[in-house]
């Protein structure tokens, strides 16, 4: 019953973001446009597959240099803080196999009678849908957190702007 | 219909499921080394699925720009950027403020590159987006 009771102060997950962080997501965000433009102009050049074989053949070289550039740092750096390396469970690796086959269903949707507005609207719904799901869960190890009301009037509001600003393309 | 309606929605559960992990894996490890494991297990997952599927070198591909080709990097820091961010703000506002983000830069795009949309629905949109930011910091 009383939802708005769920979030107590004392839940971890109840204070909300931090300045640094929000402008951090921003930003992140902003890359997602970018990185879009390109591999919808490979994409236009190629194909979706191929698109996404490069960025991501590309995306494993660019970050295999940053790492090997930044190891010497890494070993002798501050010790490790309360999580040994090496502990993650081989799952874990395999966030990428997920990336690979939305690749797959995005292309097919989005050359169906969806189109690609329909494709990104459904999709942004079942991204938010499975996210509150993880949250309440705490699913994969991560920390289990209810959303605050506030957290939810948040995400409506992001919701719909993104849907006006999708249809706006659409219709246009 | 009812099937690509289904895709739709599974590929954003996809992105959601991603994430998770990746996040978790950046928990163990960081954040860099997650979005390299991510790029590596999918560059290898569709490499498979183009030796049955396609071609690895498709007519166009030496005549695409150099735009075309730089997505892979930026996409290292999307991903390292979202693994750093789930442990510290939770899936839905993560994924919610990386949309917020995504949609704030896709109009001011539009509107660089002059892309027919409806001119007051994008701004009602980026009104509605900002004010959701507003609303989190409360």
């Amino acid at each position: 019953m009383a939802p708005s009771r769920l979030a107590s102060p004392s839940s971890a997950g109840a204070a909300p973001p931090r300045l640094i962080e929000i402008v951090a997501a921003l930003a992140t965000g902003s890359l997602l446009t970018l990185m879009l433009l390109s591999n919808s102009t490979m994409a236009a050049h190629t194909t979706p597959l191929f698109s996404s074989l490069t960025a991501h053949g590309v995306g494993t070289v660019v970050a295999g240099i940053v790492l090997a550039a930044l190891w010497p740092m890494h070993r002798t750096g501050t010790g490790r803080s309360a999580r040994s390396p090496g502990r993650a469970p081989l799952w874990a690796y395999l966030g990428g196999l997920s990336g690979a086959l939305t690749v797959m269903l995005t292309s097919s949707a989005a050359n169906s009678m969806l189109a690609l507005t329909g494709t990104l609207a459904i999709g942004l719904a079942g991204q938010v849908v499975l996210a509150l799901i993880f949250d309440c869960l705490g699913a994969m190890g991560l920390e289990k957190r209810l959303p605050r009301r506030k957290d939810l009037f948040a995400l409506a509001a992001i919701v719909a702007g993104t849907i006006l600003i999708i249809f706006a393309r659409g219709m246009g | 219909m009812a099937a690509m309606i289904l895709f739709a929605f599974a590929a954003g559960m996809l992105v959601t499921l991603s994430r998770q992990i990746n996040g978790r894996l950046a928990v163990e490890t960081s954040a860099l080394q997650s979005s390299f494991w991510n790029h590596l297990v999918g560059f290898v997952a569709l490499a498979v699925v183009t030796v049955f599927a396609g071609s690895f070198w498709p007519d166009g591909a030496s005549g695409a720009p150099w735009l075309a080709w730089i997505g892979g990097a930026v996409g290292v820091a999307f991903v390292g950027g979202g693994s750093w961010l789930i442990p510290r703000l939770g899936a839905a506002m993560t994924g919610g403020l990386l949309v917020a983000g995504q949609m704030l830069s896709g109009v001011v795009l539009d509107l660089a590159r002059g892309q027919d949309a409806i001119f007051w629905m994008q701004i009602a949109g980026v009104c509605l987006i900002l004010t959701g930011v507003f609303i989190s910091r409360r």
